[in-house]
This record gives structure tokens, sequence and C-alpha cells, in this order.
């Protein structure tokens, strides 16, 4: 589902985010991207999605080369791709309800189409009953949970994870976790960038490390 | 289709809703700009017209060296007559040119007791045909005149139609450099303050631009603002400039020099008008475009 080959991003002079990283990752995958701050987790996520192109190398999601990705085509290649970060991106002056519909508008989904997906995404994760408050209202692990329906109401084939958990207590990382655990069993690839251990020990999945943009450790998970 | 039109109908008025600072203040941009050239496009328009009206009012008066005799005056107004470009012909008699004095000088006439009509010259007033009220065919008429040796001189406000005529060119030329001005002016204040109100939504557009949204999605809300602010903003400019055109620049000018020629002051017609009100959502969509293109990106 995705693939690296020797992809190295470099920002002006000597600066360099990721290190001739070669890597794949698999269809239906659960991916930990592990690292110190400043290892280059973002700066890969970044170039998954196509906010960065990379310096050098070849970057292949679903079958598709995006390192040269014209910018129109940017659009087609996000819908396939489902996003949450530390920070959540929520729109404050929006209800729940229109932030998850913001996404299917976005793709030109109906109008029908759009109640119906809002409400079942919101509904896995918890928090129908709350469609028409606003973000600040609720709590940060249920803004997170808004955030995780928006990525996943369009049933991306990919979810992207930036510390998710950043700004959450363990209780609630654990909750957001299981979200991802479900959107996994249903077939997204799942790509988590963290610095938190506990939630490989406790949800024990294939990590990649990085440090200093460069690819030291690929751990499968023990099987017990 | 119609799911989309009236998504981006919505989001549209949501978004001026959301932000009725920045919006009011895009509107009253826009109409200042376009209510201040079309005054100026009115007072050019005023002034053409008023020269074009007084250019059909002129007539040039042959000043007659003596007095003709009976015989002379047939022939002379006959062939006064002939020449091209003159409509009609009235002679003045020293009588009839002292009676106009009397009556021009009013209660002060006593002051011409004993004055005699031989001291003020017999003329001929030529009226023009309208092809020649104009600076050229006044000059043609003028040059046939002088060929007249009964003629002493002759007046026909030429200097001062020139220098009328040049004034009005100047005024149509500074029109157009200021009132150009004034609309890149206009369009620049209007993307500034589109672009204050793009800045304040940095993130709904970062977020859109995730979320898979195209470009032509993520403008065309913006673009309809732009021209929903435009319309608004040619309407209240329309108003401006109604409400100031009957309460003060009719007033005051109708009160003033006009008067004299019962010149009625001409108000923009309503092509003018619609053009106004058109002018002003392209203000407002091409303001929008220009910011946009900074802001949004993929």
């Amino acid at each position: 589902m995705i693939q690296l080959y020797n992809v190295t991003k470099k920002y002006g002079g000597d600066s360099t985010a990721v290190k001739d990283l070669t890597l794949k990752i698999g269809k239906g995958e659960f991916v930990y991207l592990t690292g110190a701050s400043g290892a280059g987790k973002t700066t890969l996520l970044r170039m998954l999605y196509s906010a960065e192109k990379p310096s050098r190398g070849q970057i292949l999601i679903d079958q598709q080369n995006i390192s040269r990705i014209r910018s129109h085509q940017i659009p087609y290649l996000r819908r396939k791709i489902g996003m949450v970060f530390q920070d959540f991106k929520l729109l404050q002056s929006r209800t729940v309800y229109e932030n998850v519909a913001f996404a299917l508008e976005a793709q030109g989904k109906k109008r029908y189409e759009v109640s119906k997906k809002v409400y079942q995404a919101l509904k896995e994760v918890g928090l129908e009953h709350r469609l028409q408050r606003k973000p600040l209202e609720l709590s940060g692990g249920e803004q997170q949970r808004i955030a995780i329906a928006r990525a996943l109401v369009v049933d991306p084939l990919i979810l992207l994870a930036d510390e998710p958990s950043g700004n959450l207590d363990q209780a609630v990382t654990f909750e957001i976790i299981d979200l991802f655990k479900q959107a996994n069993a249903r077939g997204t690839t799942v790509l988590l960038a963290t610095h938190d251990h506990s939630l490989n020990q406790r949800f024990p999945r294939r990590v990649l490390t990085l440090d200093q943009g460069k690819l030291v450790g690929d751990q499968q998970p023990q099987r017990v | 289709m119609l799911d989309k039109i009236r998504y981006f109908i919505l989001r549209a008025l949501r978004n001026m809703r959301q932000w009725p600072f920045l919006c009011t203040a895009s509107i009253l941009t826009m109409a200042i700009a376009l209510a201040t050239v079309a005054t100026f496009f009115l007072v050019v328009v005023n002034v053409e017209q008023l020269a074009l009206r007084w250019t059909q009012e002129i007539q040039v008066i042959a000043y007659l060296e003596k007095a003709p005799s009976q015989n002379d005056l047939a022939d002379l107004t006959q062939n006064l007559n002939n020449i091209s470009g003159v409509e009609s012909v009235t002679y003045v008699s020293q009588d009839d040119a002292m009676q106009r004095f009397k009556k021009q000088l009013g209660e002060d006439a006593s002051l011409l007791e004993g004055v005699t009509s031989d001291l003020l010259p017999a003329s001929f007033e030529l009226g023009l045909a309208s092809k020649f009220r104009n600076q050229q065919g006044i000059a043609s008429v003028i040059e046939q005149l002088e060929g007249f040796l009964e003629v002493d001189d002759l007046r026909y406000g030429q200097k001062w139609l020139e220098r009328f005529n040049s004034f009005a060119q100047m005024l149509r030329f500074v029109g157009i450099v200021l009132g150009g001005f004034l609309l890149f002016a206009a369009l620049f204040i209007v993307s500034n303050t589109i672009k204050l109100t793009l800045y304040a939504r940095r993130d709904e557009l970062e977020i859109m631009a995730l979320v898979g949204a195209t470009m032509r999605f993520i403008k065309i809300p913006f673009m309809l603002e732009g021209a929903i602010q435009g319309l608004l903003g040619g309407l209240l400019s329309l108003f401006f400039l109604t409400i100031s055109f009957v309460f003060i620049i009719s007033r005051s000018l109708n009160s003033f020099w006009l008067t004299p020629s019962h010149f009625e002051l001409l108000f923009l017609t309503p092509n003018q008008q619609v053009i106004l009100v058109l002018s002003g959502v392209a203000l407002g969509i091409l303001g929008s475009l220009s910011s946009l293109r900074r802001f949004v990106r993929l």
C-alpha cells in the first residue's frame, strides 16, 4: 500500500529531514512510526499526503507514484488517506456534525449520503449525541474522536496519524488506539507516528524507528 | 450539481455571517471606491454635456464698419445667407443695439442720456447649422466671413470655446487616469480586506485542502462571497451616488453657475447604473481571486 525507495528530503542548505529511506507497508497493516522529536516522522507523513515532495527517491501510494504528483491530482490522492493530528485541526466555528460532514462535502458527496455517513461515523466514535455541539465545548479526547470520525467517514485506504495522543491522558489514548484498531480491522492501513512506547507495549504491532531521518529499526510484533 | 450550487451559496452566506465586521469592511470599501469613481465620471460627463450645450447655442456676431443702406442691407443679408453653415441671419441696427444696451443697464439706463445710437456699431447675428456648431465648423464660417469688406470685427467666443474644450479634454484625461488609479486602489484595498478574511480563515483553507477538496471547491465559495459583497457594494455605491446627486451636487450646481442655460444635470443612465453594480461584482471576484492565489495551496 505504501512503498518508499531511497527517499530523501532536504530543506535548503544542509538540513536533511529524511535520509535515503526505503520501506514497504502492506495493505491492511498497522504500523507504529517512532523516534525522538526531529527524527523525521512528521516529514515522512507530510510526504505521504503530498504536503511535501521528496528531494530524491520514489514514493508509491496504492500503486501510484506520487513523487512528482501534479497539484491538481493531490486532492484525489488525499481522498484515499485519512489524517489525524495532535492538534485535531477542527473548525472551531462549526458544529461536530459540520466538521465531519466537511470531509464528505469537500469530495462532492450528495446531501443524503453525507448525513447518513456522518451519523454512522460519529456513532462509531461514540459521539452521535453531540452532533450540534461546537468542538470547544468538548473534552480533548472527544475532539480527537471527532477528528478520527472525520478521517474515517470517507472510508480511506490509509489512515495517517501524527502524535494523535500527544495532548491526551493515557486512558483516552487507549480509547483512541481502539478506534484505530477497529478501522484497521475493517481493512484500513494504519501508520501511527508516536513517541509513546507504552502504546506498542499494550497493542503490539510492527514498529518503524527513525533517527535523524534514517530508518534504524523495523521490528515485527512478538507473537505471544 | 444542484447540491453543489446549494452548498456553495450557503457556504458563502455563512462565511459572511461568521465574519460580519470584515464583510462589512469589504462592502463599504467597494461602495466608497465605486461611488468615488462614478462621481468623477458624472462630473466629466456633465462638463462635456455643458460644453456641447454651449457649443449648440453659439452664434457668430459680425460687427459692421458702418450701418448699411436699405439696398445694401438686402444684398448683404442675401450674401451672408449664402455662406455654407449659416442657418439664420438677423440684422441688429444701431438703434436696436442701443435699445438692448439700455435694457441690459436697466435702472442705470439713465447713464446713456445724451448718447446717440451712432456710437454703437450695427451688426449681423449669424445662427449656425447644427453641423457647424463646433470648433471646425465655426472656423470655416469665420474664414468665409473675413472676405466681407463691410465686416469690421467678428465675435464668436472662439478663444473661450477653445479654452473650454481643452479644459474638458484635460478633465477627460484626468478622469481616465484618476479613475483608473482609483479603481486600481479599490482593487488593492478590496483584495487586502479579503486577504484579512482569508487570513482569519487560514485553518479552514488548510483543513479543506487536507480532506481532499479541489482548488475549485475551495475557491468557489470565496469567489461567490466576493461577488455577493461586490454586488452589495455596487448597490450601496449607487445609493450613495443618488443621495449625493439629489441633495448635494444638483442643488448646489443648479443654484450656482448652470441655471442661466437651463441645463439639466445628467445622472447615470440605467445601463450605466447596471455597469456600476456589475463593476462591484467584478471587483469582488477579482479581489477574491488575487488573494486566494496567495492563500490556497495544496
